[in-house]
């Protein structure tokens, strides 16, 4: 009976969130499969031919696969969010539980890593460019004119500076600099959470281990992260998907230049272009097909890593 | 613990003792540390300056763009276009702010639509998440589980594809160059559902059912219990949200690109900055961002305060 | 066992939920293509007001110009409103109106450049301009304009009423003079080039600054052939060399782009093509002087605006580069910083090098019949198409008015550093601007000076083809030069590649 009444009961409150959805979100999705599976298309050619002038069919998707550059985008967009996502979980987990057993300017520093947050995008990409970048001397035999803050920090613990970002770059090197910056990125909004997470945790399990006499190690694996992992798991999951649709950070990298997106070094464009580069290049360039098959393509990858991260978290987290 | 809350009713004189039963456990911590060996209090002291030592590191690396904003914001246009990036200016110039305000970009106006569009969606967006939150974390209907994962999946789509097909969609619905269409179509956010619906579901169920048993209502039960609970999160929520207003860039150029509507992004990286040659100004730049980032940078500092709060205010005794 | 049928359950929603997607949008029945332009009876209605939406990329000045400008128009047409708007860049102008056209709100006139055209056409929403030309379709037809006076302010009769006169609706033989011819034909690059889309709305193209001081001081002859130019740049580097002046380089290039498209068209070897196969750019000769400009950058020779990571003009004006070839509407920035009210250097201004000279019969490289190429860049005007052929009409006497006009074209050209598009002969009429022109000087006056070399090698000026896939060759050949000279890519490498990249995306 009670359990009746419930059921519209839930509705009603899911309401206003379905209705929302259904226009802007599953309604696109609709149109995106549509869109996937009509070969060749684009929206040009529906405005003139109209929707039924495509045939139902796979070539979209043949088109994408075949394309020289689909599996660099493929491996790369694996490659950094298998790698940025562990290390910037676990970061943001020290720094949140730092913050979080610190007494003397606890308040100054909770501050100081909310600042992030007004930081305009605009001014975090120009950042990392001069950081990493070596100004190359005005000919090509000239010495360099600055070799980057970092190569000079580098260099003055007694190190050799390194090509980070330059046209002579290596992949590593570059590869390197992407999770640094990925990971600075995406630092607040995980420590935030965790943070979060870490105000609403009850005291008193800590109380009991201090007089237990539990290291704070064990405290911090058996306690902390286990009353945390509702939130570590949303902060992972998310990371994982937001890790997939990584694409502004390589803008913000690499720069925009000269030539259109380059997602690369100088010399090397596409380099580390990501799935969702390509399906901005496919849309500028009106294959709408195209890109609406990456997208799919993309969205069975997230959706498969998901489901094997719900999964886990369904055997780990603890409510 | 289900006892506990079935004596009283949570009430802030409730949260006030629980604070105070706090504090009177932090005095006893004290008192033992004065216990503890020589050991374990050097033991100590290197754990507190380690700690102080990473957060201090991982705070300047944060910092770091920040600090730039500002000095960009003082430097001439020579000395920032100089391919060697200078670290402190080698001369301030003050004038850019000068600029930002009496230039074309009309601050106020862009300040005011990014105001009323950031506080608008965040309070609609918080009802909308706490109401569908609560549903899937407290009710049992048919094809929540499946509905859930669905609203999960969405998540997963990159979200340019949608771009094209909502354009489409709100202009066939008029809407285009209104605050409708920067506020409902991003209305709904399945992560903030998630994160809520994660942390009321660390609510004790007990809690729920004794609630029921007192006879309150769904609604209350939702606004007096599981509300204060989640503050710290529903705070999270509203940041996130408010910075979302604040950054965006592709969707409100595309939809409301008019005066009367134009966003601060929009009209930060907009051509008001160029000189006629198409260089950009980005000294002038940045001064307006850093003039535009002062008001939020106090809305944070209070909610701090509210983050905080909500330690004591969660302190239920389990 | 739960998840299973929870994943079928999901997969069935979507199959179901796409092919109700295919139906609603078949029910939709989108009717967003604008249909062919028909000349309504009585022509242009001046009786009904008619608001049309123009697209730019206009600074503060430039639309301040622009707006007085309006203001004019609206003496001459108080029923037409035009609201201009400021758009980002050329590609963010090209985005939006991209998607815009989707759900038929698109402007009325828009700055494009040629491929952006290619693209809008697509899905047919340019208006051909034909109809309108002096042998067009309305010829003969005419619009009621408001009489003005001498100082521009409206003709009114003893009752206060507005007088109209009747002129020409399309472009008389007379107005089509006015336009210099090569810029005027340029409209009609486009697929088979019978239909003209656009109109010439202001123009730049390459030029080269060099340091006049510096030239003259060491006896240096500023290079009109590149054979000239590798002479003059190992000179240079001989010169800085003996007086111990470090980190320099003569030549700064800024866009690889142009230096590649330019170099086919000098050889005539061949970049794209508006039919058939389309990109030609992979052959000997083009390997051949990438191969050179190679050895040349080994030899540190030149620098460009990638390999520098920053303009190159910043090289210029402190004396670290001699020559810098840029576009001809950034002369302001080549201006070196005054020192105590005295400007360090002279700039001078030249045309950029040329396989061969005309002019010394004498020298090495004379060709008599050879015909200098320097690419054509700046803006155009677009209009589309509309439901309503009122705003069409409305468009295109804006459209007319602005680029026929001397005063509008020598203001704007004057503000920007862009060069007008009618002749100079025309030009002369404002005498502001003839004035200015006389003044013209390597110091002060370096846009005038920019300007009038501009326009001094109209004839030379070339465009490439436009067709979907064409900007994508522009940016595949920029990034090929870059690649080499990088050293990250062998000639052939980069060759292959850039033509891989460009298939693909001309595609369907």
């Amino acid at each position: 009976m009670n359990k009746k009444k419930n059921q519209w009961k839930a509705w009603i409150y899911l309401l206003p969130a379905l209705i929302v959805l259904a226009i802007f979100t599953v309604w696109p999705i609709i149109n995106t499969l549509r869109m996937a599976f009509s070969n060749g298309y684009t929206y040009a050619k529906e405005l003139k031919y109209g929707a039924f002038s495509f045939s139902f069919g796979f070539e979209n998707f043949v088109s994408v696969t075949s394309y020289q550059g689909f599996t660099t985008c493929l491996g790369n967009t694996l490659l950094l969010t298998v790698l940025t996502v562990p290390i910037s979980t676990m970061l943001a987990l020290l720094v949140a539980v730092a913050l979080n057993s610190i007494k003397f300017v606890r308040k100054t520093m909770q501050t100081i890593f909310f600042l992030p947050y007004v930081t305009n995008s605009i001014a975090i990409g120009m950042v990392f460019m001069a950081m990493f970048t070596m100004i190359p001397g005005v000919k090509a035999t000239d010495p360099y004119r600055s070799i980057g803050i970092i190569n000079s920090i580098i260099e003055a613990f007694g190190g050799t500076r390194i090509s980070w970002v330059n046209s002579d770059s290596s992949k590593a090197a570059n590869l390197a600099v992407l999770v640094i910056y990925i990971v600075w990125n995406a630092l607040p909004f995980k420590i935030l959470v965790l943070l979060g997470g870490l105000q609403s945790v009850n005291k008193q399990y800590y109380e009991a281990a201090k007089i237990d006499g539990t290291s704070r190690f064990r405290t911090f694996w058996r306690i902390t992260v286990p009353l945390l992992s509702p939130m570590i798991a949303y902060v992972i999951i998310t990371g994982f998907i937001g890790g997939f649709k990584e694409y502004s950070s390589i803008v913000g990298i690499f720069g925009n230049e000269n030539s259109g997106d380059s997602m690369g070094p100088t010399g090397s464009p596409e380099r580390w272009n990501t799935m969702v580069g390509y399906i901005y290049q496919q849309i500028t360039a009106q294959h709408h097909g195209d890109a609406s098959a990456a997208a799919l393509i993309l969205f069975a990858i997230i959706f498969a890593v998901t489901m094997v991260n719900m999964y886990v978290s369904k055997k780990k987290v603890h409510y | 613990m289900t006892d506990n809350i079935n004596e009283k009713e949570v009430t802030p004189e409730v949260i006030e003792d629980a604070a105070e039963q706090d504090a009177k456990s932090k005095v006893m911590k004290e008192k033992d540390i004065d216990k503890v060996s020589k050991k374990q209090l050097i033991m100590k002291i290197a754990v507190q300056t380690g700690l102080y030592l990473f957060l201090g590191i991982m705070a300047i690396i944060v910092l770091f763009p920040f600090y730039w904003m500002l000095i960009s914001s003082v430097k001439t246009l020579n000395e920032y276009n100089s391919t060697v990036p200078t670290l402190w200016p080698k001369q301030f110039r003050w004038s850019s702010y000068a600029v930002a305000f009496t230039g074309e970009l009309n601050l106020g106006r862009l300040f005011l639509n990014t105001c009323i569009v950031g506080i608008v969606s965040t309070i609609l967006s918080l009802i909308v998440t706490v109401l569908s939150a609560y549903a899937f974390a407290r009710f049992e209907f048919k094809g929540k589980n499946v509905l859930f994962a669905a609203l999960l999946a969405t998540m997963m789509i990159p979200g340019e594809l949608f771009t094209i097909t909502n354009y489409v969609t709100v202009s066939s619905f008029g809407w285009l160059k209104t605050y409708t269409v920067l506020i409902v179509p991003f209305l709904v956010s399945v992560f903030y559902i998630y994160l809520l619906r994660q942390n009321f579901m660390q609510i004790p169920n007990e809690l729920y059912l004794a609630a029921k048993v007192d006879g309150t209502s769904d609604l209350k039960y939702l606004w007096k219990v599981m509300i204060p609970l989640a503050a710290p999160t529903l705070i999270s929520i509203t940041i996130l949200k408010m910075m979302g207003s604040w950054n965006s860039y592709i969707w409100p150029r595309l939809v409301a690109n008019d005066m009367a509507h134009k966003l601060i992004t929009v009209g930060l990286r907009g051509e008001s900055f160029k000189d006629m040659s198409g260089m950009v100004d980005y000294p002038a730049q940045m001064a307006a961002v850093v003039i535009v980032t002062i008001p939020l940078f106090l809305v944070f500092l209070f909610f701090r305060k509210y983050i905080m709060r909500g330690v004591s205010r969660s302190g239920i005794k389990g | 066992m739960k998840k299973k049928l929870g994943a079928i359950i999901m997969a069935g929603v979507m199959a179901c939920t796409m092919t109700a997607g295919l139906a609603l949008t078949a029910g939709c029945g989108k009717t967003t293509v604008q249909p062919d332009f028909v000349m309504p009876e009585g022509g242009f209605d001046t009786s009904k007001g008619v608001t049309i939406k123009f697209y730019h990329t206009m600074n503060q000045d430039l639309r301040k110009v622009l707006q007085s400008y309006i203001t004019k128009f609206n003496v001459l047409y108080p029923n037409i409103e035009v609201k201009e708007e400021a758009v980002g860049g050329y590609d963010d102008v090209r985005d939006q109106i991209n998607t815009e056209i989707i759900a038929g709100d698109q402007p009325n006139i828009a700055y494009c450049y040629p491929d952006h055209v290619a693209l809008f056409n697509e899905s047919d929403a340019v208006q051909s301009l034909n109809g309108f030309l002096p042998d067009g379709e309305y010829k003969n037809m005419t619009v009621k304009r408001v009489k003005t006076d001498a100082k521009g302010d409206a003709v009114k009769d003893e009752n206060g009423n507005l007088v109209y006169e009747d002129v020409s609706l399309g472009l008389t033989q007379e107005e089509k003079d006015m336009f210099i011819d090569g810029y005027y034909d340029e409209g009609f690059k486009f697929g088979d080039e019978s239909q003209m889309y656009t109109l010439p709305f202001s123009k730049s193209t390459e030029v080269m600054f060099y340091n006049k001081t510096f030239f003259e001081q060491n006896n240096l002859k500023v290079p009109e052939t590149w054979d000239e130019m590798e002479t003059v740049c190992a000179r240079i580097l001989e010169i800085d060399a003996a007086r111990g002046k470090e980190e320099t380089v003569p030549l700064g290039y800024d866009s690889e782009a142009n230096w590649f498209i330019t170099m086919c068209e000098q050889y005539g070897s061949g970049y794209t093509s508006s039919s058939g196969n389309h990109f030609l750019f992979d052959n000997s000769t083009n390997r051949g002087f990438v191969e050179r400009f190679k050895d040349w950058r080994n030899k540190g020779y030149f620098t460009t605006q990638t390999l520098n990571k920053g303009y190159t003009s910043s090289l210029f004006t402190t004396q670290q580069c001699y020559m810098c070839i840029g576009s001809s509407a950034g002369a302001k920035n080549q201006s070196p910083d005054r020192v105590q009210g005295e400007y360090p250097f002279e700039v001078g201004i030249a045309s950029i090098p040329q396989l061969k000279q005309t002019t010394n019969p004498a020298g090495a490289n004379y060709d008599a019949n050879y015909k200098a190429k320097v690419i054509s860049q700046g803006p155009s005007v677009c209009i589309f198409r509309q439901k309503d052929p009122q705003q069409v009409l409305a468009s295109w006497l804006f459209v007319k008015y602005l680029t026929t006009n001397i005063d509008f074209q020598a203001r704007f050209s004057s503000t920007s550093g862009y060069v007008p598009v009618l002749k100079m002969e025309q030009m002369q009429k404002n005498k502001t601007y003839a004035d200015f022109m006389a003044d013209a000087n390597g110091y002060d006056n370096l846009n005038y000076l920019s300007a009038l070399r501009c326009m001094e090698q109209e004839d030379a000026y070339y465009t490439s083809p436009a067709f979907m896939g064409s900007s994508k060759a522009r940016d595949q050949v920029g990034a090929l030069m870059q690649a080499v000279f990088a050293g990250s890519k062998t000639i052939d490498e980069a060759f292959k590649y850039a033509i891989r990249e460009c298939e693909y995306a001309a595609k369907g």
